[in-house]
């Protein structure tokens, strides 16, 4: 197992109050190696996206936390936050969240501005097989085409940690197999590590480790030794 | 490498393009129309302010019933006053010694004459001779041989010496003493014992005219009065608008504005002085830049008075009588208003007493910084610039608005990819500058556009307006930077600060708040119980609730909007209104104002015209607040002009109590209104041009809309002013004078002159009038099209929702057009209210930067106009709505893409 990159320490988090008052998170604790392929697997409700948001700065923990590569994120601000982001971190959600009024170049080429050293855009768009498509508007493209330039919009940063919240989630059998290839890649090639949020089992096949969740604590930690490539999932 | 997000703005730009073309147009119009104002006011000030010194406009002018001697006009160049009492003095010698002369002439004549007789008589009697015709023989003889010798004798004896010189002095004892008499009264009348008195040298130009009869359509007919210069005057010189000067006999230029008004123009042939003449120019005169005849004229008159230019030869050709004018102009020029007054009337007194011992007489003095004819035009496009701030912070404030909501909108729109850009690194600051761009970019555009057009077309409206009433010279088109900062800095300033304001507070959220689309800091609790009312009315209701901040938006965006409409309809309603309500506003159908209350013999003037009363008045000054000024003087906004009348006892025209203290007065309504006196105020009044200050208590209001003025006693005005007691201005009276000397009057005031101004104040404002009515219009059309884009914009996903639902575009229609068109018909009403009453302060405090008092009016049509333009405005919008609808993808709330 690789050296440990991020740490998650005793994390909770809660919403609400009174009554309504929800514990998200109830003392969450595991670490990533770096350039590990981490699934965070769970139900519905099990809080990944929440820790996921916590991991990657755009969410605080009431208690806990999180260090990633030794820098404590509850010691930053709001800017060094930004920056942490901006030069760690690269996010694909399940909506695409592209700008629709650039074209798909454009969009991959706003996750390469935030770099300081950023993959070459037309490889990515070649890796990503968008070449054919790289005029073209957001609008214009499939949804497993949408979510490969939002793949491409946060690889080209070249980041140390891509966080992927359920990219397949609105994607087809075929599509998603696809979409988990071009992220598998991105470890593979470029070393990234990659924590990846879902509620589809068949992808903790491909994982490296993965942290099954459930009601806000770790029910499972567990390092997958035969891991099996992307295009062999089946579900 | 430049931040791919610039990329956007281009294309969004294209892809809203009709948002921002309405935007732009908006800016463009707004900021165009108000720099070509200030770029009109400022080119068309700087072109008199240039006039004055390259077309040598004097310092002010005399005329004098005949030529003046070369002494004299030496005499008064110095400055100097005369010796007035020497010269009393050598004249009253003068006629005093010829006097007695004569006198003693006859004195010795007769005692001459009377020796000889005695010695005659003597002699006939010593020899015995009695008849009384032989005695008278031997006189008559002996006068005829001896009275000469006699006389010669007499004249050379000593007696004779001692008693001429005896008669003489008593003679010049007695002149000296009459002189010193007469010389109070003078000196007292004239001021002329003033110790302060500095002599102001001056030099002189002569600038003889002749008043001549126009008949400008040659039918024989006098049509006017035009008053000619000779084209070789080197002083009070005319610009051309057009043409030439007259270079022959038979040529001649005249004023352009008396042109354009009675209809000819170069080429065509006048007659003047009953000589044919054919026109070659079309001028200016920098003295006459309004056409008052006289300067007491209440209004200029551009029909029946006209300014020309003949060459010398014609010129001395004119057989009516020449006006004997000079021109003055001082050695030192005064630093302001003030110093000229002073230099005025130091001038006045040597002017008074070097033409009395030159035995010429003052026809006319006028210091040009009283000068009505070209001072009235520049003091009139200052007072304008006050409308035309007002118009602009207006409707900056409307951009600025529609911007903070456009932007508020767009920001709620991008939720997601602001909270994924977010979430990637973008900082805060990176997406400001982002979402800031736009509304910069566009209002830069509309300022440099809207500025072009604004130097150009825009500016030209302005000027031609003013063109339309005033006698002006050609404008030089001039950087105006008042105008570039108010025009280009000031909304760019507002938009930077007001974006920047929306934007920073926008973007507070946490990217996770965006992703998740929670963009309300505080969440219901409750949803609304509606009424079990049908499905569809049930679901507007909800629309409605759900849509309430943007209606609020809504709701704001229509009281600008009906405000704005207020503004255009009221305006030229109020005007219309004044000059209605003008007949009812003069308190007596001739107001005779005279020249003194004696006449040149000395003798009081008065009337037989039964209706005639005498009253009193003068004019003071009283203090505006002086925060919000920085100019001064005639016209300019710094002082209130009062008028202060004193009314006899019981006066038939104004009713004040009789028994008021001498520092007691009741204030006009108008003056009352606009300044917010009530009876118990003290109000302090000052002399123009002199350091004085008087105090009064406000009484009570006397209802009078006409004008801002105070009314008090006579016996008090008199005292209170240093007046004698019989002393008083002029006469109110129900009908015409007849029986009073026209050179007695200063000038009449009837209702003709009221309804003059305001005819006139409508001729100069109406056109400026129309173009705010159009551009409000315009802007408030533009505003409506913009907040009617946004509630469906807003609405896009839940449209689209329906529609996959099954709802037909009129069911959708109705479900989101309806609910809006209650709202905008309801706040429409609502917002009439407040556009009203808004309007009445703006109002307000716009007059209170002016002179004078109108208050704002508007008809109950055009009450119902101001809403019915919006409701049909709106309606319109509805139908572009509708086609918006039509045009939304269903698509838009199944692919989830922004």
């Amino acid at each position: 197992m690789a050296e440990n990159f991020l740490e998650i320490k005793d994390l909770r988090k809660s919403f609400g109050t009174g009554e309504a008052r929800q514990d998200v998170l109830r003392g969450m604790d595991f670490t990533v190696g770096k350039g590990e392929f981490c699934v965070l697997l769970g139900p519905s409700g099990s809080g990944k996206s929440t820790l996921l948001n916590i991991i990657g700065g755009i969410d605080t923990p009431d208690s806990g936390y999180v260090s990633i590569a030794g820098d404590k994120l509850e010691d930053m601000d709001e800017k060094q936050l930004t920056t942490y982001r901006r030069k760690h971190l690269g996010y694909v959600f399940q909506m695409y969240n592209l700008i629709p009024n650039l074209n798909v170049k454009e969009n991959i080429e706003v996750g390469a501005y935030l770099s300081d050293n950023p993959l070459d855009v037309e490889e990515v768009l070649t890796t990503l097989g968008l070449q054919d498509h790289k005029y073209k508007y957001p609008n214009q493209l499939s949804g497993g085409q949408q979510q490969r330039v939002s793949i491409g919009r946060a690889v080209v940063k070249n980041p140390d940690i891509l966080m992927c919240d359920e990219p397949t989630g609105a994607l087809d059998y075929k599509t998603s197999k696809e979409i988990l290839a071009l992220i598998e890649d991105c470890n593979q090639k470029y070393g990234t590590t990659i924590i990846m949020v879902t509620h589809n089992e068949a992808i903790k096949y491909m994982a490296d480790h993965v942290v099954k969740l459930r009601d806000g604590v770790v029910r499972h930690n567990d390092i997958n030794d035969k891991k099996i490539p992307a295009s062999e999932l089946e579900w | 490498m430049r931040n791919p997000l610039v990329k956007r703005i281009p294309k969004e730009l294209a892809a809203d393009w009709h948002k921002y073309a309405v935007i732009i147009l908006f800016m463009v119009l707004m900021i165009g129309v108000i720099s070509g104002m200030y770029v009109g006011h400022d080119s068309m000030l700087y072109s008199i302010e240039k006039g004055r010194t390259d077309l040598n406009l004097e310092d002010g002018s005399f005329e004098l019933s005949h030529e003046a001697s070369p002494e004299l006009l030496a005499a008064l160049s110095t400055g100097e006053k005369a010796d007035v009492r020497q010269y009393f003095i050598d004249e009253g010698m003068e006629e005093a010694d010829a006097e007695v002369a004569d006198a003693i002439e006859e004195e010795l004549n007769n005692q001459v004459a009377a020796g000889i007789e005695d010695a005659v008589r003597e002699q006939c009697e010593a020899y015995g001779i009695t008849d009384e015709e032989m005695i008278q023989a031997q006189i008559d003889t002996a006068m005829e041989e001896n009275f000469e010798d006699a006389l010669e004798e007499a004249r050379n004896s000593d007696e004779f010496a001692e008693a001429v010189e005896e008669a003489y002095a008593e003679a010049h004892d007695a002149v000296i003493e009459a002189v010193d008499e007469e010389w109070d009264d003078i000196a007292e009348e004239y001021n002329l014992n003033d110790e302060s008195f500095t002599p102001v040298p001056v030099t002189i130009f002569e600038n003889f005219y002749h008043n001549e009869p126009e008949d400008h359509n040659n039918d024989g007919e006098e049509d006017g009065t035009v008053r000619i210069f000779r084209s070789d005057s080197t002083v009070d010189m005319a610009s051309f608008i057009e043409g030439r000067a007259p270079e022959t006999s038979s040529e001649i230029a005249i004023d352009r504005m008396h042109a354009d008004n009675v209809g000819v123009t170069i080429g065509d042939t006048i007659t003047v002085g009953g000589r044919e003449y054919e026109i070659t120019g079309l001028l200016s005169y920098c003295n006459y830049l309004t056409l008052h005849e006289s300067n007491t004229d209440l209004m200029f008159d551009a029909f029946g008075f006209d300014v020309a230019m003949l060459t010398p030869d014609a010129f001395e050709a004119l057989t009516s009588r020449t006006h004997y004018s000079y021109a003055f102009f001082y050695e030192t020029k005064p630093a302001d208003k003030v110093e000229a007054a002073d230099f005025s009337d130091s001038f006045l007194k040597s002017l008074i007493t070097q033409t009395l011992v030159d035995d010429n007489e003052i026809d006319d003095y006028l210091p040009e910084y009283l000068r009505q004819a070209s001072n009235f035009a520049p003091s009139d496009i200052e007072g304008d610039s006050t409308g035309t701030s007002i118009l602009c912070y207006i409707l900056i404030a409307v951009i600025a608005f529609i911007f903070a909501i456009t932007i508020s909108n767009t920001i709620d729109k991008e939720a997601s990819v602001i909270g994924t850009l977010r979430a990637s690194g973008y900082s805060k600051d990176e997406l400001v500058v982002h979402y800031m761009t736009m509304p910069l970019i566009v209002t830069f555009v509309g300022a440099i556009v809207g500025n072009i057009l604004g130097y150009t077309a825009f500016r030209d409206v302005a000027v031609n307006l003013y063109y339309q009433s005033y006698s002006l010279p050609t404008p030089k088109l001039t950087w105006s930077s008042i105008a570039l900062v108010k025009t280009t800095v000031i909304p760019l300033l507002l938009m930077f600060c007001i974006n920047l304001f929306v934007i920073v507070k926008k973007l507070q959220l946490s990217p996770l708040k965006f992703l998740r689309h929670d963009l309300t800091k505080s969440k219901r609790s409750k949803a609304r119980r509606i009424p079990a009312w049908s499905f569809m009315k049930r679901f507007r209701i909800r629309i409605l609730f759900q849509n309430m901040p943007n209606y609020a938006v809504l709701i704001f965006g229509v009281i600008l909007i009906e405000l704005m409409m207020c503004f255009a309809f009221g305006l030229p309603d109020s005007l219309d209104n004044y000059g209605e309500k003008a007949p009812e506003m003069i308190f007596a159908d001739y107001q005779y104002m005279l020249m003194g209350y004696k006449d040149s013999d000395g003798n009081i003037i008065t009337t037989s015209e039964e209706t005639a009363e005498e009253f009193s008045s003068t004019t003071l000054l009283y203090p505006k607040n002086h925060n919000d000024s920085v100019r001064s003087g005639m016209g300019s906004g710094g002082d209130e002009s009062v008028t202060v009348y004193g009314i006899v006892d019981d006066s038939a025209y104004v009713s004040i109590p009789a028994d008021m203290d001498e520092y007691h007065l009741y204030a006009s309504s108008a003056f009352a209104t606009k300044f917010g006196l009530k009876a118990g105020d003290v109000i302090t009044l000052n002399e123009e041009y002199e350091n004085k200050s008087y105090e009064f208590i406000v009484d009570g209001i006397v209802d009078y809309d006409g004008g801002i003025a105070v009314f008090m006693n006579n016996g008090n005005f008199n005292s209170v002013f240093g007046n004698k007691a019989d002393e008083f201005s002029g006469f109110f009276s129900r009908n015409e004078i007849t029986d009073i000397d026209d050179e007695d009057i200063a000038v009449v005031i009837t209702v003709e002159d009221i309804t003059k101004v305001t005819a006139q104040l409508n001729h100069s404002m109406g056109g400026i009038i129309d173009v705010f009515k159009y551009v409000l219009i315009v802007l408030a059309a533009a505003l409506i099209y913009l907040l009617a884009k946004i509630i469906i914009e807003r609405n896009e996903h839940s449209i689209s929702m329906v529609k996959i639902l099954g709802f037909r575009n009129s069911e959708i229609g109705s479900l989101y057009i309806i609910p809006t068109a209650i709202v905008v018909t309801i706040v429409a009403l609502i917002s009439f209210v407040v556009g009203y009453f808004l309007m009445i302060w703006i109002f307000k405090v716009f007059v209170l930067q002016m002179d004078g008092y109108f208050a704002f009016y508007m008809s109950p049509l055009s009450m119902v106009l101001s809403v019915v333009y919006l409701l049909i405005g709106y309606a319109f919008v509805s139908i572009i709505d509708f086609f918006r609808i039509k045009k939304i993808p269903m698509d838009v709330a199944l692919k989830n893409v922004e």
